[in-house]
């Protein structure tokens, strides 16, 4: 057992409580979503997906850096990490909500009408692949592989607190290892899965790892904007330091040039190379009021967070790296809005209400679940054998 | 101002103090800091947390070197390729503007990487006052053990506070195992 001093308490104390709130918004949410289901069905399904696959990002970046850190055995983040192995714990439950958009595909992936398809070249060709029968089969494969890494990583992650085994360690590592592997063959399937296929003529061979940086950034926006709810709550003010917040601010901002490393090459192979059937993709996206949305990411993405976060001191204060995170959470959103709509509103943007209730409805449901596993749990790995080293890290 | 100075200390450069340990550097480093010395420096043989604070060192202006070397290699990249393609010899390219940021963009960023690695690298020798031959310092055999096991505080006598005994007495307080005078 470690002997670390910790001057927090290690659970989440009962008034801060948030879970049923959340889930009510959430139900909320998505009964108002369901009720536009009636009203305007393919709005409903480009809504859903929308914010599904936000909140799906999250969770995935989520394993991913929990991986990374058993394999890279970080001793920094040992104090957040019950935070992303949370958040990851998610994935699982997440399938369920993947239901409507199942039913949607219909609506959703044009690949799947046999009368477009029986007189379209390019898609008989794609046919092993874009199949409805495949698709649904993939999902079980993916939500499989994710849901056992999570559920292995956090199970195991959670019994050290109780055993104070430090055996499980190797354990988790071991399984993190070959996960990483694994994690990014299926994320970059699934990525494409859920939203290349939208376009299902159009392809990009870096689509997966864009859908990954995109991710990661969110992530990381999330974890500062969790950590400073709960400091605001009293939860851990001793424990997560400056030196901590430090590295997540570095983290959002080294991802935030990852970001546009990748998809400006994306657009940049694209634009250059001038192929009819890969520039068609952007030019849905850059007129009829997308190309505004497509500024949006550039500035709000990579720019503002660059030139903010640049100075050294900016990375760790409160006030600075809290509006950088929602700004970024607020742009991958109308980046995934921007990668799905032009299918359904191809003359121009508009936000519509059912676009706000799925967003609302999953996210309740999403951070409600998160809280409510949270809290049943030691918020900080309490026997972890790095946490001693985390605890006393300092800038 | 040299020849004076060491007209009055018969060439004495400064003052070197040995401590066995970093604890006691740091408490002593703090110490000196506290008694309004400038010109004094602490020598290990590895990097001590905590050191730069009882040094009450400022942080480096290397960052700012290097954003503004960053700033002249995007904007000189970014200037030449619009001036170059755009004005001065332009060339239809695949059917291109001849002033096409995107494209620009690659030569851009690595520029920018360019300039900003020399800024780092030449800023980082320049601030530090590299390349310099010879130290004083080095007249003394108990300083080779900087490298390896030796926490020394040096202080300056070109300081404005410095006086030889004053100086001995100081470091003897704060707890030095040995004190030695360095000559130019």
């Amino acid at each position: 057992m470690s002997q670390v001093d910790i001057k927090d308490r290690l659970t989440l104390p009962d008034q801060v409580n948030p879970t049923r709130g959340l889930i009510a918004t959430g139900v909320v949410g998505l009964i108002a979503s369901a009720i536009g289901y009636f009203l305007n069905h393919d709005q409903f399904f480009f809504s859903y997906l929308t914010s599904w696959v936000f909140y799906m990002s999250i969770a995935l970046a989520a394993l991913f850096f929990v991986m990374l850190q058993h394999v890279t055995r970080s001793s920094w983040s040992v104090v957040v990490r019950r935070i992303p192995e949370t958040l990851s714990y998610n994935i699982l439950p997440w399938a369920i909500f993947l239901i409507p958009v199942l039913f949607g595909m219909h609506t959703l992936y044009h690949w799947t009408h046999h009368s477009a398809v029986a007189h379209d070249p390019v898609l008989q060709g794609k046919t092993p692949w874009l199949n409805s029968t495949f698709f649904v089969v993939r999902q079980f494969i993916y939500f499989g592989i994710w849901g056992f890494l999570s559920y292995r990583l956090h199970k195991n992650s959670v019994k050290m607190d109780e055993t104070g085994d430090w055996g499980l360690q190797t354990l988790l590592r071991r399984t993190s290892g070959p996960g990483i592997f694994i994690y990014a063959i299926t994320v970059g399937f699934a990525s494409i899965d859920w939203l290349m296929t939208l376009d299902p003529h159009w392809y990009s061979t870096i689509f997966a790892v864009y859908f990954f940086s995109m991710s990661i950034q969110a992530f990381f926006a999330v974890m500062i904007l969790m950590v400073f709810y709960l400091q605001s709550k009293g939860v851990l003010q001793q424990t997560i330091n400056r030196s901590h917040i430090y590295d997540l601010g570095i983290l959002l901002f080294g991802f935030s040039i990852f970001y546009a490393y990748i998809a400006f090459c994306q657009y940049l192979l694209i634009y250059y190379a001038n192929l009819p059937e890969e520039t068609v993709w952007f030019h849905h996206r850059l007129e009829h009021g997308y190309q505004g949305i497509a500024l949006a990411l550039l500035i709000g993405r990579f720019l503002i967070p660059f030139l903010v976060l640049l100075p050294k001191k900016m990375k760790s204060i409160k006030n600075v790296v809290i509006p950088i995170s929602i700004l970024i959470l607020a742009v991958h959103f109308f980046e995934l809005s921007w990668l799905v709509m032009p299918l359904l509103k191809e003359h121009g943007y508009s936000i519509n209400w059912m676009d706000v209730t799925t967003f609302l409805g999953l996210g309740g449901i999403f951070f409600g679940l998160f809280f409510n596993k949270f809290r049943k749990h030691k918020i900080i790995p309490e026997n972890d054998p790095l946490l001693e080293q985390s605890v006393n890290k300092h800038l | 101002m040299e020849s004076q100075q060491s007209t009055h200390s018969d060439s004495l450069h400064g003052i070197l103090a040995e401590f066995r340990n970093p604890k006691e550097l740091v408490d002593a480093a703090r110490k000196v800091e506290q008694s309004g010395y400038k010109k004094y420096d602490a020598y290990t043989p590895f990097p001590i947390h905590g050191l730069e604070k009882a040094m009450n060192l400022k942080d480096s202006p290397l960052g700012w070197i290097v954003f503004l070397h960053g700033l002249i290699g995007a904007g000189g990249a970014l200037l030449l390729m619009i001036w170059t393609m755009g004005y001065d010899y332009p060339m239809n390219i695949s059917g291109k503007p001849y002033i096409d940021i995107p494209s620009f963009i690659p030569v851009t960023f690595e520029l920018t990487i360019l300039l900003s690695a020399f800024g780092a690298t030449f800023g980082m020798l320049y601030l530090n006052g590299l390349p310099k031959f010879h130290n004083p310092l080095f007249n003394s055999d108990r300083f080779d053990k900087v490298t390896d096991d030796g926490f020394f505080i040096g202080i300056e006598s070109d300081d404005a506070l410095f006086e030889r005994e004053k100086v001995k007495d100081l470091l003897e307080e704060a707890g030095a195992s040995h004190i030695e005078e360095i000559h130019d």
